[in-house]
């Protein structure tokens, strides 16, 4: 990895990070889930500068639209979307402080104690990424795909029933 | 030297564009209208709304600027005269035209005002409606074509243009760039005359002009990626292949620009049950469709 790829990298995740922390750190709905939109986006960033072109838009893309159908929904359930009241954002601080903690740990012993192959000398063209992907998709990991989209469609619609608002009947 | 002349192109494409809207809203043809507008706009008084999210404000025009600009990287003008051929260029299209949404969502909530808010979010309910058709079209190009590069989108329509291979995508695709640049029927995020300017309503001065600047590179963006997609792109007889490419994308952003204008204004509620109900349905067909023609007569 040449040192301006690192550079990069660097820089996007922490990014990412400073985003997330922002998340946190407004009292408006609105920018919160913008600053984790922009999260995400320097994660794709950071996919782009290790040369995995279709992960990195795929990702920069999807987010846009999910972050705004979040706001949305942010802005429709909390009793201060705009901040204005300055609500608090946190709340059971203690409890959060040791999830956070000891989440940050797990994921610090597995970086380290997971066997990584270092970094692969060759990267294929994006051409060639994008159809590998498509055979893996289409193969060995369809089922899981698959079944995945087979709950968010029902979480989907069990969503909706949930949301219409129950209609009135003549009560015999 | 290509991304030079790219830009300029573009340039005088919105230029044109804007004579054209001009044209078709107010009835009268003028080369000098729109620069005289930008000049007037740019001399106007910059009013900040009171208590704004500053922030969004600001940043909702350039977002949908810098947006516009990197949909139009990916649009080739002729072979080689393109910003950057990338490899998965129609996937880049979607994404950065993905962030057209959040600008309009930041414009909308940034000045603290009902109408832009009410505008911003419409073109929330409107972009639920379109995603799937802007999409689902450019998976069947796709498909002929083996690649997402826009450079193998054009080749592969050599022999016969993918507005007549696969019509019913070419149609969806139209309808779905008129959800993107808000273009009448669809233009509720803006609509004059019912939101006093929706979206735009509180920007004045400089800040509207890089907005409605921005409005003209999206068509452009969006008129190219059509002419790219569906209509042969550079392909043509007689002329260079970089004229044709100017004189089908003028087309296109003029008949977008004029056609809607005779149908009735569509609400966002009722533009995503048609999108849903009977565009997907209709965009799955089409790519069954071109999966058949391709596996059975390959064009």
């Amino acid at each position: 990895m040449s040192l301006a790829t690192a550079l990069f990298l660097a820089f996007f995740g922490i990014a990412a990070i400073w985003f997330g922390v922002v998340v946190f750190r407004t009292h408006s709905m609105v920018r919160s889930a913008i600053a984790l939109l922009f999260s995400q986006t320097a994660i794709g960033a950071m996919f782009l500068v290790m040369q995995a072109e279709f992960l990195g838009v795929l990702q920069i893309m999807m987010m846009a639209t999910e972050m705004s159908v979040m706001a949305i929904f942010m802005v429709m359930f909390m009793m201060d979307p705009g901040g204005m009241g300055k609500m608090d954002m946190t709340h059971q601080k203690r409890l959060s402080l040791w999830a956070g903690g000891i989440g940050l740990a797990v994921a610090l012993a597995v970086i380290w104690t997971a066997g990584w192959q270092g970094p692969v000398p060759e990267v294929p063209g994006a051409d060639e990424q994008a159809r590998m992907l498509g055979r893996e998709l289409l193969g060995r990991s369809m089922f899981i795909f698959e079944s995945a989209a087979l709950m968010i469609l029902t979480a989907m619609i069990a969503a909706t029933m949930v949301a219409i608002a129950p209609q009135e009947r003549d009560v015999p | 030297m290509s991304i030079a002349i790219v830009l300029l192109a573009l340039a005088v494409g919105c230029y044109l564009v804007a004579v054209f809207e001009g044209w078709a809203v107010h009835g009268r043809f003028s080369l000098t209208r729109p620069a005289i507008s930008a000049l007037a706009l740019l001399g106007r008084e910059q009013i900040l709304p009171r208590t704004p999210d500053r922030l969004f404000f600001e940043t909702g025009p350039v977002l949908l600027l810098v947006a516009g600009l990197l949909s139009v990287a990916v649009i080739p003008m002729a072979p080689g005269l393109i910003i950057t051929d990338l490899a998965i260029g129609a996937l880049f299209l979607n994404a950065a035209l993905a962030y057209v949404l959040v600008a309009l969502i930041m414009a909308g909530w940034g000045p603290n005002g009902a109408y832009g808010m009410i505008g911003g979010w419409r073109f929330l309910g409107q972009f639920i409606a379109y995603a799937m058709l802007i999409v689902m079209p450019i998976t069947a190009v796709a498909m002929r074509a083996e690649s997402l590069s826009s450079t193998q989108i054009v080749l592969s329509q050599v022999a016969l243009w993918n507005v007549f291979y696969q019509p019913i995508g070419f149609v969806l695709f139209v309808v779905a760039a008129l959800g993107v640049a808000w273009l009448p029927p669809i233009d509720l995020p803006t609509g004059g005359g019912d939101l006093g300017g929706g979206v735009e309503a509180e920007y004045t001065g400089a800040r509207l002009a890089v907005w409605r600047l921005a409005r003209l590179v999206i068509i452009v963006a969006l008129s190219g990626a059509t002419v790219t997609f569906y209509l042969g792109g550079w392909l043509g007889p007689w002329l260079p292949g970089w004229a044709w490419t100017a004189l089908k994308t003028l087309a296109v952003a003029a008949a977008m620009l004029t056609l809607g204008r005779h149908l009735p204004r569509l609400r966002e509620a009722r533009y995503l049950a048609v999108s849903w109900k009977l565009g997907i349905s209709l965009a799955l067909a089409n790519i069954f469709l071109v999966g058949v023609i391709a596996l059975v007569v390959p064009i």
